[in-house]
This record gives structure tokens, sequence and C-alpha cells, in this order.
């Protein structure tokens, strides 16, 4: 089937007028990608499933204010799930709820069922690490990892340089390294 | 004492370490059925809000204009016993 031509510009344009089919449109463009952040950056798919309603509820209901300043529109949509996604880690602080280290490791594509349920240590303690981050260095590995982006993309999304998010990544990188050192993880193949 | 660190990682490290955040972060794709039911909750609740909002708006208004049609039908009956009544015995 061939694929409709997706005009990002005429269809924001339509859905900040009230435009629900245009809307949707950018639902149907954006919802694998901010569900993939919030599930990153909560760990748990139920969390995830409603922080993802909240963040295109929130954007339907303030895209009358929207305004293209040069930006990528998922950046507006990445800056709303942010901003939950750090609600939401407040209040669960606060009501201290089971430790996100507890929670299970996420399935991915393609995965056997089983193999969802069994992933390996070396992953579990990696994801542990990631969620200890603090959340521009979660949202940059998502973006390089998950989204498959580019430095310079991700630069668009985040409001940096393309050389600042080379340098965020190394430092990333880098304070990785030592945590996996001061856990004394050792990753295969090291 | 505080263990000195290396500020830099060797290219091996690197490629390590990626590889291995490349299998950890990988795209989960979420099912279709959840996708719909997320665009239901997005939609539908809102189009229920404005529906609710729209209904309780005319029954204000019908409210407001029975109590308005009443208040002219008293004024107007009583102007009429006035008019024939209070006519005939002044």
């Amino acid at each position: 089937m061939p694929e409709i031509e997706f005009n990002e510009e005429e269809v924001l344009s339509l859905a900040s007028q009230g435009d629900r089919d245009a809307f949707g449109q950018l639902y149907g463009r954006y919802i694998d990608r901010i569900f993939n952040y919030v599930y990153y950056r909560t760990g748990n798919l139920h969390d995830a499933e409603d922080l993802t309603a909240r963040v295109f509820q929130r954007a339907m209901n303030h895209i009358q204010n929207y305004t293209d300043r040069g930006v990528p529109f998922s950046a507006w949509l990445y800056r709303i799930a942010h901003n939950l996604v750090a609600n939401w880690h407040r209040d669960r602080s606060r009501r201290q709820e089971i430790p996100l280290d507890d929670l299970p490791v996420l399935p991915t594509k393609g995965d056997h069922p089983e193999r969802n349920l069994v992933r390996s240590q070396e992953q579990d303690a990696l994801l542990k690490l990631i969620r200890r981050l603090p959340p521009e260095r979660q949202h940059l590995l998502i973006l390089k990892f998950v989204e498959n982006l580019s430095n310079a993309e991700i630069g668009e999304i985040m409001g940096r340089s393309e050389g600042a998010v080379k340098s965020l990544y190394h430092r990333t990188l880098l304070a990785l390294r030592d945590q996996l050192g001061d856990q004394n993880i050792n990753l295969e193949g090291e | 004492m505080a263990r000195s660190r290396k500020t830099t990682i060797s290219d091996e490290h690197l490629q390590n370490l990626e590889a291995r955040l490349a299998g950890t972060l990988r795209p989960f794709q979420p099912s279709g059925e959840l996708v719909q039911r997320l665009r239901e909750r997005i939609h539908i609740p809102a189009r229920e809000e404005i529906a609710l909002r729209l209904r309780d708006w005319k029954k204000m208004f019908l409210v407001f204009g029975g109590v308005m049609s009443g208040l002219l039908l008293l004024i107007t009956i009583a102007r009429a016993f006035f008019y024939f009544w209070g006519r005939k015995h002044m």
C-alpha cells in the first residue's frame, strides 16, 4: 500500500486549528517514539501507557499554542513527556513505592516472550545504571539507541549543538563505565 | 582517598559499551491494540467532555428561558387581572 504523503507543516497547522483528524495523524506518527521514551524512563508498561496518553492529551489541549520556532515538533512532544515523567518520578518518590530498580526489564521488539522474561543480568544491570543517570543523559541515550538518531538530530530535539551532544554522550559513557566499575560489573567480552 | 578516574575511554571499551547499550536500549513497538486503546482514550473522553459541556449549556439555557417565560406569563396574568378586576372597583 503506498504511504500517504505526510506534510507535517500542513498537518500541524490544521491540528492547531482544532482539526482532530490532523492531530490523529500526528499521534500516529509520534506514538511509538513517545511511548518508547516514557517506557524507558519509567520502566513499566502500565505507567508508560498512562503517561503516553497524558502526553498526547496535553499536546492536544495546547497545540493551538504551538509555534514553529525551527525545532522539530517531536522536541515539543518530548518536552511534555519529560515534564510528565519528572512529575511521575517526584510523586513516586513521595509515595515511596517499589524502587525503580526492582521493576522488570522491558520486553523489546522481536523478542520471544520467554526471552522477555529472562533478560540477561548484564542488561538488567545496565538498565538500572541508565535509569540512575540524570534525565537529559537518559534522554540522549534513548534518542541515540532507541530512535537511532544522529548527534545533529539529537541536538535539534534537545536544543544543543552537535558538538555539545557529542561531548555529553562521551561524558555519559564515562559515567556509565565508572559506575559499572564501582559495582564490579564486568561486561561480557571485556 | 578518592580514586582517580580516567577521563578518556579506549576505542575498544567504547565500542563494547556502545554494543551493550544498543543491545539493551532497543526500540519497543507498542502493540496495535495498545495504540488503538490510547487513541480512544485520548479522543473519546475529550469528545464526551465537549458533549457534556454542550449538554449542560443547553440545559442551563432551557432552565433560564423557562424561568424567564414563567415570570413574563405571571406578570401578564397579574396585569390582566388588575386591568379587568381593578377597574370595576375603582
